[in-house]
């Protein structure tokens, strides 16, 4: 599935070409966008998935557990499946799994437990 | 949609319940966990009050005979479709010929008893007295009027096609609104109409005391077990209306809550009330397990039953919002 937000981004990337902005930020629901001047261009972060590390598709506050387990989602050097939930991404009361793009194990966790995620930050780095 | 391929006992189709068939001696029945069930319901999109399979034996399977979508809920029975491990409480696509599994229910932050499948538009039974759910003493609504067996089939009303917030899941209400006395999961009681006939011992031990809930529990009363609970005097009654929440004391003291599937009447004193509102907790509360008790007022008690609205309101807006941005994909 194609990352709505990447498309957007593209599209505001281009918007802002003509003007002196440095940093553009853009909140909506389940959404945040953050484009940085890089030179000429501006960076768009990667959508979901680049190389072996998963990344947020979401913003939302980092749990490693689900909130009815004692144990987390998953461990180092566990094996995973395209998929499974790596981890959720919380937004009130939503839960958003952040999904295995593919078979693999877990090398390592890239973000902490409790943290609050921005839109296409490292989470999980897969082998 | 599905079929299913090993059922414990007790597997019935149940949605919020038939609540306006008293007058005529019909029972209520519906789920003994109406939050779990409605959240299940909004995670698809459905209205709260469709109808799902509540499950109460385990281990439970089913096979998806067509593509389409699919919330498991209510206990966390470590569910696996074709052996991925699923997020409780939690929505998500499927592909025809997937089999989805149930296990028992998992220790965890919630010790609960009863998990609800839900499907695309609800379970399509026919509507019977106002109800799909299934009223297992008059042998009618849900599937024929009984619970599951292997080999049943069971439609979906609307294909799914349309879900696209796979991988949604909802923070279970027992985590977000929780309740409870000394670590003892706890409902709100409001005193009934004998309240005031038993002894003061009884009454303070009442508020006091854990419950035990005894293997004689099921869907249509929880027997409960602990200090017995003694009248001024014996009390000769006439059967009167009952609802499901009502605590009778029989004559050894032992006090039975009725639940989903009680009779709409009886003769026993009636000493208390579970408040609508905390049903589910006690629904939900696993053969074995104590409770406790805890007084409250009408006034509470209506407050109580908005704070579940609003908290469902809420889960459905921020559900919707969710599903608004996947779709404008």
């Amino acid at each position: 599935m194609t990352d709505p937000s990447s498309d957007l981004a593209a599209r505001i990337c281009g918007w802002l070409a003509g003007t002196g902005i440095e940093l553009f930020e853009l909140r909506g629901p389940g959404t945040l966008i953050r484009l940085q001047r890089n030179g000429t261009t501006y960076t768009v972060p990667p959508a979901t998935v680049t190389a072996d590390v998963v990344r947020s598709g979401s913003v939302g506050v980092l749990r490693l557990a689900h909130p009815l387990r004692p144990a987390p989602l998953v461990h180092v050097g566990d094996a995973v499946r395209a998929g499974q939930a790596l981890a959720v991404l919380q937004l009130g009361a939503v839960l958003l799994s952040v999904a295995a793009p593919r078979d693999g194990v877990v090398r390592r966790i890239l973000a902490a437990d409790g943290s609050t995620i921005g839109y296409g930050e490292p989470l999980v780095e897969l082998e | 949609m599905i079929e299913v391929l090993a059922a414990g006992a007790q597997a019935t189709v149940q949605d919020l319940g038939r609540t306006d068939c008293l007058r005529w001696g019909v029972g209520t029945a519906g789920a003994m966990d109406p939050m779990a069930l409605a959240a299940g319901n909004l995670l698809l999109g459905n209205d709260a009050n469709s109808a799902a399979v509540e499950i109460q034996v385990f281990p439970f399977r089913v096979r998806f005979t067509q593509d389409g979508a699919f919330a498991v809920t209510g206990a966390d029975c470590a569910a696996t479709l074709d052996g991925l491990p699923l997020m409780p409480w939690s929505a998500h696509r499927v592909r025809a010929g997937q089999e989805l599994h149930f296990g028992v229910p998992q220790p965890g932050r919630w010790r609960a008893s009863r998990a609800y499948l839900c499907l695309p538009g609800g379970v399509d039974v026919p509507m019977v007295l106002h109800s799909r759910s299934t009223q297992l003493r008059g042998s009618f609504g849900g599937l024929e009027g009984r619970a599951l067996r292997r080999g049943d089939a069971l439609r979906a009303a609307t294909s799914g096609a349309d879900f696209v917030s796979s991988d949604i899941g909802i923070l279970p209400p027992a985590l977000a609104l929780p309740l409870e006395r000394d670590g003892c999961p706890a409902m709100r009681v409001l005193p009934a109409a004998e309240y005031g006939r038993y002894t003061q011992a009884s009454r303070d031990g009442f508020w006091r005391n854990e419950w035990k809930i005894t293997p004689q529990s099921d869907r249509y009363g929880f027997r409960l077990a602990g200090e017995a609970l003694r009248p001024e005097a014996p009390m000769e009654m006439r059967s009167h209306g009952i609802v499901p929440g009502v605590i009778q004391v029989p004559p050894d003291g032992q006090p039975i809550v009725q639940m989903r599937d009680a009779q709409p009447s009886g003769g026993y004193p009636k000493f208390a009330t579970v408040i609508e509102a905390d049903l589910w907790r006690l629904g939900q509360a696993p053969i074995g397990s104590r409770v406790r008790f805890i007084e409250t007022t009408w006034d509470e008690a209506l407050d109580a039953q908005e704070e579940l609205k609003v908290w469902l309101e809420e889960a459905a807006r921020l559900i919707g919002l969710h599903r608004n941005s996947q779709g404008a994909a």
